[in-house]
């Protein structure tokens, strides 16, 4: 087995629970969300009617006719990238600041092992995690919609979550960065969560002034879209990921040049 | 094994902004070579092993490790060392074999049997989580993780640090062991006892610099000894106050106590000349040597 693999086992091996802890309660949340569509589709059409135009685009509600645009409305918009973008962080964190905290680090640098196989690894385990995660919710969505019988549209919901792997990733790549600066997992988590709320406020702001919309480049989110009623945007999957990559890079550069203090 | 030191560093200095780390720590450790590194917290034992191991970068100065510069060659450096950490941890939850078979993967090694040997000789436990093991438990799989392998170095810092008193005797057994095979060992510790048992040459640190580098042997030789004598008539004792060297003479009755150093030749001539009912002398500890350094370093 090579360095890469080892240590991306023992990356996995770690997270392990969290593929669960965090894919159960968001799949059964999204469930919850597809089985209850059929008994409130009548009353939500028709609230969302007397919805302002702004706020619909905002949250990217447009119409609640099917399950797919209440699906989107009510997990893909906000709380699954957010929570994803939040879980992608505390996973660079507890690998790379949490090892500095609890010794591991210097004990995996007593290895022949680089210090950017090291991140790098830590990097791809996160991206395997959120795809864990995101096929988990996925399933349990789909099963939610088979029992209730909302009528879910395999491909849309998979297209849907899938989207939001780049987008969690670009945050893990920022967490990595973060680490080249701090090696206090707080600190790391902390900094690039506030990142995140912060571009999902300022998408939000660009989308409801359209004065403002120009600030929407600062955020990832102006490239995540509506996957589940459009479909993946493949230039703007690929154009996050490389990003991601690149950023994760820069943090393995400044993560190799930096003290690593006792 | 090379015959090549296995740490050389020239002028070694590493500054935190402001503050003193280590400066100008220039010294050699041999193939084959126990050497102690005695300092007290602060006085940058850690900084300098953390430099060693590229963990942290030096401001100036260089270290080479086997020949091989320490930041450059930093990953080929580490294949040939083990080391135990100051204060080892692999997480909670993590179990010591999990963190042997990591480490044995690391190191490109098929069998990790001699880590199940390292664990039956110093009794540990590799099946428990790390987080349910007492310090000192936890520390024998740092030992084992620093030595499985057989390295070339090993690099320790404070490594009986919550080991009992049996485990400690094993240790430093296992040391003298690995200098026989040509290992150099390379050992902080604030355990002055074992330093004096199992080290040949010692450096002393103080303040970032290191003050001194002798053969455990020429430092105690070349140290003060304690001196005490009976009189049969206590009349000439004052007159040892006189002599060259001799320094701390209290009095008490027909019993003189004092330090003496360097040439002793004038205090046994003195002595000669009365009726010596006793004579004790003793060399002092490596820990009243280091201490000694200490108090020089003060008062300087």
């Amino acid at each position: 087995m090579t360095q890469a693999a080892a240590l991306l086992r023992t990356h996995l091996y770690d997270r392990r629970r969290s593929v669960w802890a965090w894919g159960i309660p968001l799949g059964l949340m999204s469930a919850f969300i597809v089985a209850i569509f059929p008994s409130v589709e009548d009353s939500i059409s028709k609230a969302v009617q007397g919805y302002p135009q702004g706020l619909k685009e905002a949250f990217g509600i447009g119409q609640l006719t099917n399950v797919e645009q209440y699906l989107q409305a009510e997990m893909l918009s906000l709380i699954v990238p957010l929570a994803l973008g939040y879980l992608a962080v505390r996973a660079i964190a507890s690998g790379l600041s949490g090892a500095a905290e609890t010794g591991r680090l210097d004990v995996l640098l007593s290895a022949p092992v680089s210090r950017r196989r090291l991140v790098l690894a830590g990097f791809l385990a996160t991206a395997v995690e959120l795809a864990a995660v995101l096929l988990v919710t996925g399933a349990l969505t789909g099963l939610g919609s088979i029992l209730a019988g909302a009528g879910l549209d395999a491909g849309d919901a998979a297209a849907g979550f899938a989207n939001v792997w780049p987008l969690a990733l670009l945050f893990a790549g920022l967490g990595v960065v973060a680490t080249g600066f701090s090696l206090r997992s707080s600190v790391v988590t902390g900094s690039v969560a506030g990142v995140l709320v912060g571009m999902y406020v300022v998408d939000l702001i660009g989308k409801l002034d359209p004065d403002l919309d120009g600030l929407r480049y600062l955020s990832v989110f102006k490239y995540y879209g509506n996957a589940i009623e459009d479909g993946i945007d493949p230039l703007a999957f690929a154009g996050v990921t490389a990003a991601a990559c690149l950023l994760a890079a820069l943090g393995a550069w400044l993560f190799e040049r930096r003290d690593l203090a006792a | 094994m090379t015959s090549q030191p296995a740490i050389e560093t020239e002028a070694l200095s590493k500054r935190y902004g402001r503050h003193r780390g280590i400066e100008d720590v220039t010294f050699a450790v041999q193939p084959g070579e126990v050497f102690g590194f005695l300092g007290p917290n602060g006085a940058g034992k850690t900084t300098t092993i953390r430099t060693l191991l590229d963990l942290i970068h030096p401001t100036s100065g260089s270290a080479r490790l086997f020949g091989l510069d320490s930041r450059r060659d930093s990953v080929a450096i580490r294949s040939r060392l083990g080391n135990l950490p100051g204060d080892f941890g692999f997480g909670r939850e993590a179990t010591g074999r999990r963190a042997v078979e990591l480490l044995g993967r690391l190191r490109g090694l098929d069998r990790t049997g001699r880590a199940e040997e390292l664990a039956k000789r110093f009794r540990a436990d590799l099946d428990r989580p790390l987080g349910q093991l007492s310090r000192g438990n936890r520390q024998k799989v740092g030992l084992i993780l620093a030595t499985f392998h057989r390295p070339e170095l090993l690099i320790l810092d404070e490594p009986t640090s919550g080991l009992d008193p049996l485990m400690q005797e094993e240790f430093l057994d296992l040391v003298a062991e690995e200098r026989d095979r040509g290992c150099a060992v390379f050992l902080s510790s604030h355990e002055l006892d074992e330093v004096q048992r199992v080290c040949d040459r010692v450096g002393i640190v103080r303040g970032g610099r290191l003050v001194a580098v002798e053969r455990i042997a020429d430092l105690l030789g070349k140290a003060r000894r304690r001196f005490a004598v009976e009189l049969a008539d206590p009349a000439g004792l004052e007159r040892l106050r006189s002599l060259d060297g001799v320094a701390d003479l209290e009095l008490a009755g027909n019993r003189a106590t004092f330090t003496a150093g360097g040439d002793l030749d004038a205090v046994v001539r003195e002595l000669a000349g009365h009726h010596v009912l006793d004579l004790e002398a003793t060399h002092p500890s490596l820990e009243e040597v280091f201490l000694g350094y200490y108090d020089e370093g003060e008062a300087a």
